[in-house]
């Protein structure tokens, strides 16, 4: 049954001529609190996520800053294990007693073994020194230089003299070697072309006196000279 | 400052501080730097004993070769005062290092009654094997504040200075023979004691050259008979 007359609360009729009525601006009041209430909270959250990611963020940055500190401060800044000396060869099991006489060893030239009582003084020989006496100094840490005259230059035998250590190193003529340079410590050995091979250096940073002889450090003075020691 | 402030506040020092003692403690026990020797460690009372041990042999060595003109004898003492002279240089310089006093914390020798790390290993193996728990490395040979093994008495040494000749070279040879072997004792006790890198380097080399001079000291004696 219709009763077109009977005007209806909610027509739009009414408000398209008298404006929103009174609940129906209540409601738009409300709603427009309420969607800034939501953003409120959707603006809060965010800020939140914003404020716990950047802590969080910041917290394991300087985790591992503080970390990366306490590691790397108590490090060696070189540890001479840590040295990779391209193309060395090491040998272990040396024996060390004092013989008289001579001794085959096994490498040539020796790096290690048995030895004569006396060692060398450590310097630069133009003539060759006696094997028995040079592994001595390599027991007691010296690194000892030996070249091959026949397939060296003599402007090489100079830079080799001027590359070795002044002190606990020996530099001597060794005839008959295979290759033209070689330089042995205890239980180490590298042999080489030109003296300006980085490994050389590196060979003696990580050899010379190094805990890898028996006694690094016992005297490489007041020993014997052999003939033609220039220095 | 509101209290909800402050809360935040005593929030994010203890945050700060939690992350730091985190990251120490991360880093500490992931650095492969070992924490350094203690007062009390196997490391500090060995590098402390054998310095006392290592100048005896100076003393005797430097002794000896104002009593001889023997090449052989004198070049042995040079050999033998030089580099142990030296490697008590070297333990002087890792107490320093360490951070600890030259000076005993404890009676010498008392580093060596301690059990060897094998010992604690073999301790959980008995266990499991059932075999006898305790064998000769378990078993203290020594008592805190005994003698150093091989010291010569100072009475020793008095009689070493009055000789001359061959007669000095003998008693040299004698004393220096059981002192290197006492040396050899400790530098053992020490190698099945300490995991330190540079104590187990060093004492694997007194080993291998004071082994190698004890053989060449018994030929001389018996040189000499």
């Amino acid at each position: 049954m219709a009763e077109p007359d009977r005007p209806r609360p909610t027509t739009p009729g009414k408000g398209g001529t008298q404006g929103p009525s009174v609940k129906q601006q209540r409601d738009a009041r409300r709603q427009a609190k309420l969607a800034a209430l939501k953003r409120e909270q959707a603006r809060s959250k965010r800020n939140r996520v914003i404020g716990i990611t950047t802590a969080a963020v910041a917290g394991v940055a300087v985790l591992g800053l503080v970390v990366t500190f306490v590691v790397t401060s108590g490090q060696p800044r070189q540890d001479p294990a840590s040295i990779d000396v391209a193309g060395v060869q090491t040998f272990s099991d040396l024996t060390a007693n004092h013989v008289t006489g001579t001794v085959d060893y096994e490498q040539t030239p020796p790096v290690g073994g048995d030895h004569a009582a006396v060692w060398m003084n450590c310097g630069v020989y133009s003539e060759p020194v006696p094997d028995e006496n040079a592994v001595h100094d390599l027991e007691h840490g010296a690194v000892w230089f030996t070249y091959d005259p026949d397939q060296v230059t003599e402007q090489q035998i100079d830079d080799l003299r001027a590359l070795a250590p002044d002190t606990y190193s020996v530099v001597s003529p060794y005839p008959g070697m295979e290759t033209p340079m070689a330089v042995s410590a205890w239980g180490a050995q590298l042999t080489f072309d030109e003296v300006d091979d980085p490994a050389v250096a590196d060979f003696v940073t990580k050899y010379w006196k190094s805990t890898n002889a028996p006694e690094p450090g016992a005297a490489c003075t007041g020993g014997i000279d052999g003939p033609g020691r220039l220095s | 400052m509101t209290a909800s402030r402050l809360r935040l506040v005593v929030a994010a020092v203890l945050t700060v501080a939690v992350v730091l003692v985190v990251g120490v403690a991360i880093g500490r026990l992931t650095s492969p730097t070992p924490v350094v020797p203690g007062t009390d460690s196997v490391e500090a009372g060995f590098s402390r004993d054998m310095q006392v041990h290592h100048e005896q042999a100076v003393e005797m060595s430097m002794t000896v070769r104002d009593l001889t003109d023997d090449p052989a004898v004198r070049t042995m003492a040079y050999d033998i005062a030089t580099a142990q002279a030296q490697q008590a240089g070297q333990m002087y310089a890792w107490l320093q290092v360490w951070g600890v006093p030259q000076a005993p914390s404890e009676p010498s020798m008392t580093w060596m009654t301690r059990p060897t790390l094998d010992a604690a290993f073999a301790g959980h193996d008995h266990e499991a094997t059932g075999e006898p728990a305790g064998g000769a490395s378990t078993a203290p040979t020594h008592r805190p504040g005994d003698p150093m093994p091989g010291l010569a008495s100072a009475d020793d040494l008095r009689r070493l200075a009055a000789l001359d000749g061959v007669e000095a070279e003998r008693l040299w040879l004698e004393l220096m023979i059981a002192h290197h072997q006492g040396g050899v004792e400790m530098a053992e006790a020490v190698l099945a004691r300490s995991r330190d890198r540079e104590v187990l380097a060093f004492a694997t080399g007194v080993v291998t050259t004071q082994e190698s001079e004890i053989t060449a000291m018994e030929q001389m004696l018996a040189d000499r008979r």
